[in-house]
């Protein structure tokens, strides 16, 4: 049976249980807006929405995959009401065109991944379709299990694992295209 | 040789399947490539997220957002304790209202009631229908009321030139009630007999011509007198004075 939140006390206080998963949040907003600003605006609005659906939280159950599962659907609605069919975040591309760090060319795909930047890595993220973004950093990112990541993407957990594949195969390839833009790489990797 | 699915992957990345428990993955150079690349992918994820921390305004706005909500929740359900406790006094008070007014409004309504009701079994009687019984024997009136009203009412005496024309038990205010139908030269005439006192019923004090004390009262076209015998009150209804119908009654008390 659901308490209401006034009656939760102590570790069960939504302060408490949001505090511990306050930079999971946070970090899977700025993974699907791509910017700290969109990314405090959602993060803000998930918090709320968390907050007036306590009572219905059942407590003892996965308090970080209810929190992020509001978020996704929070960033849903937004993208509804701006009616864009996706965030197409552009690159920052003063970031993406800076240089590596020692001006190395890049062979292969783990000394390419070592040296981009985290900037570059995390906006090329965002340039992944919505749930390819979302189910990549949710498994790789926050290692959730694919139960969870299905439960929070309302998917199966067979197409959790799918679609994971296929968004690491296409954050690579968004890397390594852009290092080859760039003449960081001569060959596809 | 088939190569791992994407699920297979997975479960390998994932630890949910051991490497060395993959017979493919130690035959396979490819797959051992993708795989290593896939957690060379992961690993760098997860490193440039590292350092993506909630800026400490927004945790901030967020813990006094939480805390000022809670306290909202705290104070709505203090208030609904206290609406409850108000509602539940708000019931108790329109409970013993009702207790009060209804037999209140019952008392203030009773007078209109009663003559209304005494007009009305007078009407039944002169129309002659339902449970009107047409005898005219004043033996069998006694015998009819004495089986139907459990006593025998007091009936006009044949010489006082009064003409019995019939009788009928109805319900006055909850209670059996007798009447009966008497002709005079001024026409139809009813006596009800009823357990009511005059007074209950509202009826004002009047004194007759002979002195006796009696009880008035009127409802549309009818008028009605009432003298109190023993238990029960005679109450006479017609379309006739107060003065004529008083006199009818002094003769039964005669």
């Amino acid at each position: 049976m659901t308490r209401p939140a006034a009656v939760r006390t102590g570790a069960n206080s939504f302060e408490k249980i949001a505090s511990q998963h306050l930079d999971a949040v946070y970090r899977a907003a700025y993974a699907l807006s791509g910017r700290a600003d969109t990314a405090e605006d959602l993060t803000q609005a998930t918090f709320l929405k968390a907050l007036q659906n306590f009572g219905s939280f059942q407590m003892n159950t996965n308090a970080k995959a209810w929190l992020l599962r509001i978020l996704r659907n929070t960033w849903i609605d937004q993208l509804r009401r701006a009616k864009t069919a996706g965030p197409r975040v552009p690159l920052d591309e003063s970031i993406l065109n800076s240089q590596p760090a020692n001006g190395t060319v890049w062979s292969d795909a783990q000394d390419l991944l070592e040296n981009f930047s985290d900037e570059v890595v995390i906006n090329a993220l965002t340039r992944l379709a919505d749930e390819q973004r979302l189910t990549l950093f949710l498994v790789d990112v926050e290692g959730l299990s694919c139960e969870d990541v299905a439960e929070i993407t309302c998917v199966a957990v067979g197409t959790v694992k799918s679609r994971t594949s296929r968004a690491r195969a296409a954050l690579k390839t968004c890397l390594a295209d852009h290092a080859r833009q760039i003449g960081w790489a001569g060959e596809r990797i | 040789m088939n190569h791992l699915t994407d699920e297979q992957f997975e479960d390998l990345i994932a630890g949910r399947t051991a490497e060395h428990d993959c017979m493919h993955v130690t035959a396979c150079a490819e797959c051992r490539a993708r795989l290593a690349e896939a957690r060379a992918i992961a690993a760098r994820l997860k490193q440039a997220f590292a350092g993506i921390q909630t800026p400490a305004a927004l945790a901030e706005k967020i813990r006094l957002q939480s805390r000022a909500a809670e306290a909202a929740v705290s104070r709505r359900s203090a208030r609904r304790v206290v609406a409850h406790c108000r509602s539940y006094a708000a019931a108790a008070a329109a409970i013993a209202a009702l207790i009060i007014i209804v037999p209140a409004v019952i008392w203030l309504t009773t007078p209109a009631s009663a003559v209304a009701a005494l007009a009305d079994i007078h009407n039944h009687n002169i129309s002659e229908s339902g449970a009107f019984v047409g005898e005219t024997n004043p033996a069998r009136l006694a015998a009819y009321f004495r089986e139907h009203l459990g006593f025998n009412p007091r009936l006009p005496e044949p010489d006082h030139g009064l003409a019995l024309r019939g009788c009928c038990v109805r319900y006055f205010q909850g209670d059996v009630a007798g009447s009966y139908v008497v002709a005079t030269p001024s026409g139809i005439m009813s006596v009800v007999v009823v357990r009511q006192t005059p007074q209950r019923m509202e009826l004002t004090d009047y004194v007759m011509p002979n002195g006796l004390a009696c009880w008035r009262g009127s409802f549309a076209d009818k008028n009605i007198v009432s003298v109190r015998i023993g238990e029960y009150s005679y109450c006479a209804v017609g379309a006739v004075s107060h003065d004529y119908l008083a006199n009818l009654l002094a003769r039964l008390i005669d």
